[in-house]
């Protein structure tokens, strides 16, 4: 099978900060979209710039359709890139830049206005796309990225975070326009920290913490995998001796924390537990007041991982 | 298939894209620094004029020298210059350019281009305007011909300043407001490290402006005028070059050179 991407130990370190440690995965020919998942500061936008030939690997190496990336026009030619965060030409119309992008991509004449009509269209930007930037909203200057992105047909389109700021309906606009275009043959890899976004676009998660690529699987096999780690749960009721009582009779059951008003429960496995919980709840076994979760964020199931994969 | 974009196609395409830029603030300060000093002199010659009092080849000869030369010529380098490559950097929007497949190395040009072409449009007509102060018309091509080729020099060297140091702008200021100015009391060859010598051997000497109060002043050294042009066009292809090597060995980041996750 060739690959789209591969790594081979790749590395990248900022002086003396390690950006990236060694790293080897691939990403298969054909369409289909990956999710890179970590919370802020995994190295996701690292490996994004290793990936879109922005920046060389400090070690390692890095080959995108068999060639190594950085200030490669023939691989640069195949990629589009969607950077995170929200800049810019300050004093360009979004048209005018759009076209300036698409020539430097090589594209000219009836070629060039059929992409950019195309790219436009794509992204919902035929009228605001003559906009000033600076007239734009920042979802429709998220759009316009998107489709600078798009212009020149790319084979393989590294989006980088590109949900953030999006209000709900852009949202599933764009994850439906992703999922066109793997269906259309384009290799995808789209970094979120939000695992529910990357769950709802694909089935193939890179899992990044720390520079450390922690795992790579299956949606369902990262669920498992978060689902290892213990979840607390604050649980309000008039009697925590009955709280307790309850729980200790689940093998979900972690450690427990007695409370004046309720129980703070460390369970494993939530998608089981919280069910029996409902149960016991409408049946009457359990008198909750109040149900609360404590560290449910990423940042703490990667906390987890990290000393479960030490 | 799509053609990669040739060096000529990726001049064009910046040129092009980026020109509504010149149309901005910016663009118009330019535009004033060069023009503005020949229209004030003009207006001072009327009013000298007006009232019998003589502003001839000699005094528009000293408005070229000490003001377009020595002064607007290195303030429209500074504006114009950090609007080139060094603008992109700076507004974050480098690596959408990074990311396409056009040549690199060509990009600091392609951008400079666009701000000499603007910087020279204002330069020809503020010269134009010099006729206006009694500058006689032999002399106006060789005016115009040294402005035209420092600014091709120096916006050169401080697009290379900005790409090698943090603080490009401040020591290009601070080679073209101090050192330059210093050709005056600096001996032989020395000379030659300054713009203002190259746009004096062309545009005519200032042997007639050193006083007997510049007790430092040494020797006027001459380069011939063609020489002169010849020197400042490949000093200023050099630049270009290395601005262009520079930009194709530096890695630039989505953050610059920040850790970013």
């Amino acid at each position: 099978m060739t690959a789209t991407v591969s790594l081979e130990r790749a590395s990248l370190r900022y002086g003396d900060i390690l950006g990236l440690s060694p790293t080897t995965f691939e990403l298969p020919d054909g369409g289909g979209i990956t999710g890179l998942l970590g919370p802020n500061g995994a190295g996701k936008s690292t490996l994004i710039q290793l990936l879109s030939g922005l920046l060389p690997p400090s070690g390692g190496e890095v080959r995108v359709f068999g060639q190594v990336p950085f200030r490669n026009p023939a691989v640069l030619s195949r990629i589009g890139l969607v950077p995170e965060g929200d800049r810019f030409p300050v004093g360009l119309r979004g048209h005018h830049w759009l076209r300036m992008m698409g020539e430097l991509s090589g594209l000219s004449g009836s070629h060039l206005n059929a992409a950019m009509a195309s790219a436009l269209t794509a992204v919902g930007m035929e009228v605001n796309g003559k906009k000033l930037f600076s007239e734009m909203s920042k979802g429709m200057r998220q759009r316009m990225r998107l489709g600078q992105a798009l212009l020149h047909d790319p084979e393989f389109l590294i989006l980088d975070e590109p949900f953030n700021g999006m209000d709900p309906e852009s949202r599933l606009q764009l994850m439906e326009l992703l999922r066109q275009q793997a269906l259309a043959g384009r290799r995808i890899l789209v970094s979120s920290h939000i695992l529910g976004e990357v769950a709802q676009l694909t089935d193939r998660i890179l899992l990044l913490f720390r520079g450390r690529l922690l795992a790579e699987g299956s949606v369902a096999e990262i669920r498992e995998l978060l689902d290892r780690h213990p979840v607390e749960l604050r649980i309000g009721a008039e009697s925590a001796q009955a709280v307790a009582r309850w729980a200790v009779e689940h093998d979900e059951l972690v450690a427990l924390r007695m409370e004046e008003s309720g129980a703070v429960l460390a369970v494993r496995n939530p998608r089981s537990f919280l069910p029996k919980l409902q149960e016991a709840v409408l049946s009457g076994a359990l008198p909750l007041s109040s149900l609360d979760p404590i560290d449910l964020n990423l940042d703490a199931v990667f906390q987890f991982l990290t000393k479960d994969h030490a | 298939m799509i053609a990669l974009p040739t060096p000529a196609r990726t001049i064009s395409a910046l040129v092009r894209g980026y020109f509504p830029r010149v149309l901005q603030i910016r663009g118009w300060v330019c535009a004033l620094l060069v023009v503005l000093p020949v229209l004030l002199s003009f207006v001072l010659a009327s009013i000298l004029r007006m009232q019998q009092l003589s502003f001839g080849s000699q005094e528009a000869l000293i408005v070229f020298h000490k003001v377009l030369a020595q002064l607007a010529l290195p303030i429209l380098v500074l504006v114009a210059a950090p609007a080139g490559i060094r603008e992109d950097m700076e507004q974050r929007t480098l690596p959408l350019v990074l990311s396409r497949p056009a040549p690199t190395w060509i990009l600091p040009f392609g951008k400079g281009l666009l701000w000499y072409g603007w910087g020279a449009l204002w330069i020809v007509i503020a010269v134009g305007g010099m006729a206006g102060l009694g500058t006689e018309m032999a002399s106006l091509p060789f005016m115009a011909a040294a402005l035209l080729a420092a600014f091709w020099a120096e916006l050169s060297f401080m697009t290379f300043l900005s790409l090698v140091f943090k603080r490009g702008t401040l020591w290009g200021a601070l080679y073209l407001l101090i050192w330059d100015p210093l050709v005056r009391i600096m001996p032989g060859n020395l000379q030659r490290l300054t713009f203002i010598h190259y746009i004096e051997s062309i545009a005519g000497s200032r042997g007639s402006s050193v006083g007997t109060s510049q007790l430092l002043a040494q020797e006027q050294i001459t380069t011939p005028w063609y020489l002169a042009i010849l020197v400042l066009f490949l000093f200023g292809v050099l630049c270009w070059a290395a601005s262009g090597w520079k930009l194709q060995q530096t890695p630039i980041g989505l953050a610059g050179a920040e850790a970013e996750g």
